[in-house]
């Protein structure tokens, strides 16, 4: 199904769908207003807030003489903070005030532009946002005879502290990764972008959720079309609820069915910027830490951001090593396979017999062995994810050393099967991006079988196939594979190996970037020239001589 | 998205080229060397002289009617009834020469990899891979085969490379051979093998500047043609002409007699044949797509993949008429010379009557190419 088409009928439920999702409570609330009288919206907002322990309403006498009450859950408050900036001003007892006639009017201005010590404050009179607001962690002050009510941003979420990335380590490059916040995830990108060209959409997505979203994108870099296309998609998504980002990535996605991620995802806040100054768009989700980057091309899933930071030499050297690790996690295994069955004349003569002798005891052929060892390696795998941290040691060591050991012993797999389905295992570890390696890790199973059954003619016949289907992928109309296919000579500067900074002066084309500039020609110039050697002796004449 | 037309000169020199190399190239050396022994590389390179003949014409009609395709425009020179006539013969031929496609590779296959294997098996596996494959638009298409260009170039210059330290240089001699008198058939018979580029009339259509097809089509023969030659150079200057004559796929013994340095891999035939599948298939691809789009354009359908999915068990059917390897070749021989009337002589009556009818298409236009999917 295109997505167009999906997004059409998306569209036609959506009517339908507002009475099955929503909150009926707020529903109910949605016609009725803030009255006058305090009891009465009291009443209302305890009606909808019963049975909520946190939930507290606490009346008072505003500057001594007007009923007013203020309504806040405890659980989501600065406590301290609601003290300080709203109850002392509020029930501070003015002498000048005490026979003054004040009319509602007055009363109101006085609240909002002399009492409140609080940045941010906003009125309302809808009952219903006064009740969200009390569940996003707001106070709501009411007060008697006024018709609008004031809700003072008083959120306060314990949050955990901002950490190392735990999935995208690096030697050098920042340690800072997003936290479940989107505030902080978001002031995180927006110090390391400084700049008013930084936008930040937000929207609300999830029905009983209310998820917070956040667009980021660089204006005058990110093509227009696509922050448009990226918003239609996301606007149409019509859930209960996102409880992380993966939950938006996988409606924005282009192909649903594909084992290959169309999105990219990170913890690195570093990383997101990056993204975002080659013209990409940034989705951030509150309650998660991961943000998501489109478009996505495959070249993405075997960079890391330390390819950049440290000498392109090196890591020149370093990504082409990850690369062949990628290859090696999808077919080795099955070259294996096909050559051991099919045509071990391929190997030299030495190392054959080494294999067959290694193989001499195995009941199974090679395809079964290699299927069971990778079997068992894949629940290896996620049993060692899933164990507390305090076992997962030893059972890597007990799972890998010992069943291996044993199992070679008991003339269960050959010794170079499991040296195979090792180096495997390592390679898919290698790419860094963990949901990439998750597709290449499936997509070897259907390559063995393969190879079982044909040979390295059947390996082709999957390899075929595969990259077919990576061809005829696209990420938001960019090809998956760009920029090898359709080739760009300015983005082969950073496919397999990483050029120069200077070489690559031009951000992306297959992003159709607004301001394609990456790179000023006066610096470009200089670094050309010589070198100015500031520290040379014949330069330094005025220098004390030795004696 | 995809109706505007992006494919660069470079993407379809890599069509063609892919396209032109295919399974047909293991037993090249055999047909030159049966046409005129020594002057086997002649007879190839005047071949692909001929076939660039028919591919220019196509070319040239393409850039005269740059958002049209064959069975279109035909329409167009020589009216509805007389182009239908033409177009079903294009349709009827490209069908053939896919079906002998993927039975020639079943056969090599099964000789020499998979003996065990039934013949059927092989074959409609390939066929299959074609098929699915076809279920894309013409962008797609041609990155498929911008894809794949290197792995073909590569193991087969690798090939020659390797074995020119076993060639001997008087077997290359006479250049022009010793008998000129079979060199005609035997260029046709090499000619035949260039019939894939007729796929240039796909192309064209989607192609950004129609106008620089005439580079692209001659790079994509030239580095075509450019393999062929050092291929039969290499099988005729290692294993001599007469020898040739008792191989069946000189190529493939070629693979089979050529070592890597450091002995990485002690026979390189098997290998060779693996990377030889993409070969098959981009080919197989490129005459299969050209059947199924000419077909949807001939009955004006909306969407060529359910008709992919139909056309496959008949071109298998027709994969499995010839009884055995020696009746296939004739085949093949019979079904080629017919092909040139196809895609050189009929392309040719065209550009003909469109020059004396003074008929020519409208200037490139953004929206030429298929609606988007």
């Amino acid at each position: 199904m295109s997505m167009r088409s999906w997004g059409k009928s998306k569209g036609d439920r959506s009517q339908k769908a507002k009475q099955e999702l929503s909150s009926p409570i707020l529903e109910r609330l949605a016609e009725m207003k803030v009255s006058g009288r305090l009891d009465d919206t009291i009443e209302a907002i305890e009606e909808a807030m019963q049975d909520d322990f946190d939930f507290v309403v606490r009346r008072f006498k505003a500057f001594g003489r007007f009923p007013a009450a203020l309504l806040f859950l405890t659980s989501m408050t600065d406590q301290n903070a609601i003290n300080q900036e709203l109850m002392k001003p509020l029930m501070h007892k003015s002498s000048d005030l005490a026979d003054a006639e004040i009319d509602s009017g007055q009363l109101h201005d006085m609240i909002l532009n002399e009492t409140l010590y609080h940045s941010n404050v906003g009125t309302e009179c809808q009952l219903d946002v006064l009740v969200q607001g009390i569940l996003r962690g707001e106070s709501v002050l009411v007060v008697n005879e006024l018709n609008t009510s004031f809700i003072v941003r008083t959120c306060h979420v314990d949050r955990r502290a901002i950490d190392q990335p735990a999935t995208e380590q690096v030697i050098r490059g920042p340690r800072e990764g997003f936290i479940e916040m989107l505030e902080t995830n978001i002031s995180l990108i927006r110090y390391r972008l400084q700049t008013p060209e930084l936008k930040v959409r937000s929207m609300t997505i999830g029905r009983r959720s209310k998820s917070l979203v956040a667009v980021c994108f660089m204006e005058g870099v990110a093509n227009p079309e696509l922050l448009e296309e990226v918003e239609r998609r996301l606007s149409v998504i019509d859930i209960d609820a996102v409880l992380d980002s993966g939950y938006l990535e996988q409606f924005i996605e282009d192909n649903h069915y594909s084992p290959f991620p169309q999105v990219q995802y990170t913890e690195r806040p570093d990383k997101v910027a990056a993204n975002l100054l080659e013209g990409r768009i940034a989705i951030l989700v509150s309650g998660s830490p991961l943000a998501l980057i489109v478009p996505a091309v495959f070249n993405q899933f075997y960079q890391t951001v330390e390819d950049y930071t440290e000498r392109f030499l090196l890591m020149s050297a370093i990504r082409v090593a990850r690369f062949i690790a990628l290859v090696f996690s999808l077919v080795f295994p099955a070259l294996y396979v096909s050559i051991i069955s099919f045509n071990p004349e391929l190997i030299p003569t030495e190392f054959a017999v080494a294999v067959a002798g290694g193989r001499a005891g195995v009941p199974f052929p090679a395809v079964i062995e290699v299927l069971i060892i990778e079997i068992s390696m894949e629940v290896l795998r996620e049993a060692t994810i899933r164990l507390p941290q305090q076992v997962g040691g030893a059972l890597s060591i007990v799972g890998v050393l010992v069943v291996g050991q044993a199992a070679v012993a008991a003339g269960f797999a050959s010794p170079i099967t499991v040296v195979i389905i090792a180096l495997t295992t390592i390679g898919s570890f290698a790419t860094p991006a963990y949901n990439a390696a998750l597709a290449l890790r499936l997509l070897r199973f259907p390559l063995i079988v393969m190879a079982g059954i044909f040979g390295l003619y059947g390996v082709m016949i999957g390899f075929i196939l595969i990259a077919n289907h990576l061809l005829s992928l696209k990420s938001f109309g960019v090809p998956y594979l760009a920029p090898l296919v359709p080739g760009s000579f300015q983005g082969m500067k950073d496919l397999v190996v990483r050029a120069p900074l200077s070489w690559m002066s031009e951000r992306p084309s297959f992003l159709y970037p607004k301001d394609k500039a990456r790179l000023s020609d006066a610096a470009m110039e200089e670094m050309k020239k010589q070198p100015h050697n500031a520290l040379d002796p014949m330069n330094l004449n005025d220098q004390p001589k030795e004696s | 998205m995809a109706n505007i037309r992006q494919i660069t000169a470079i993407q379809s020199s890599a069509v063609l080229a892919s396209t032109i190399i295919g399974v047909g190239v293991l037993a090249l050396p055999l047909f030159a060397v049966k046409a005129a022994d020594a002057g086997a590389p002649l007879v190839t390179l005047l071949g692909m002289a001929l076939g660039y003949i028919g591919l220019y014409l196509i070319t040239l009609l393409g850039i005269r009617f740059p958002n049209q395709s064959i069975v279109q425009y035909s329409e167009d020179i020589i009216g509805r009834w007389l182009a239908w006539v033409g177009s079903v013969a294009m349709i009827a031929f490209f069908a053939v020469i896919t079906a002998l496609g993927a039975r020639e590779f079943g056969e090599v296959v099964v000789t020499s990899v998979l003996k065990n294997t039934p013949l059927e098996v092989t074959v409609v596996v390939m066929l299959a891979l074609a098929t699915i494959s076809s279920r894309v638009n013409v962008t797609t298409f041609a990155y498929i085969h911008n894809f794949y260009f290197p792995l073909l170039l590569g193991p087969g210059f690798l090939i020659v490379a390797l074995s020119m330290k076993n060639a001997d240089m008087i077997n290359l001699q006479p250049v022009w051979g010793n008998d000129p008198s079979g060199m005609v058939p035997g260029i046709l018979t090499v000619a035949a093998l260039f019939q894939g580029s007729f796929v240039m009339t796909l192309v064209i259509p989607a192609m950004r500047r129609p106008d620089r097809a005439l580079q692209a089509s001659f790079w994509g023969i030239f580095i075509a043609g450019s393999l062929y030659v050092s291929i039969v150079v290499a099988a005729v200057g290692v294993f001599g002409s007469e020898e040739i004559k008792h191989l069946l796929w000189p190529t493939l013994e070629l693979a089979k007699a050529t070592t890597l340095p450091a002995n990485v891999l002690e026979r390189l035939d098997a290998a060779f044949l693996a990377v030889w599948v993409t070969a098959v298939f981009t080919t197989l691809l490129s005459t299969n797509y050209l059947t199924i789009r000419m077909t949807t354009e001939l009955f004006r359908l909306k969407d060529h993949n359910l008709f992919a999915t139909f056309l496959l068990p008949v071109i298998f059917v027709m994969a499995l008429i010839p009884k055995n390897i020696f009746q296939m070749y004739a085949v093949i021989e019979r079904v080629g010379r017919i092909g040139l009337a196809i895609t050189i002589a009929y392309p040719g009556l065209l550009f003909v009557v469109a020059l004396i009818r003074k008929k020519r298409g409208k200037r490139p236009n953004e929206n030429a190419m298929e609606p988007a999917r």
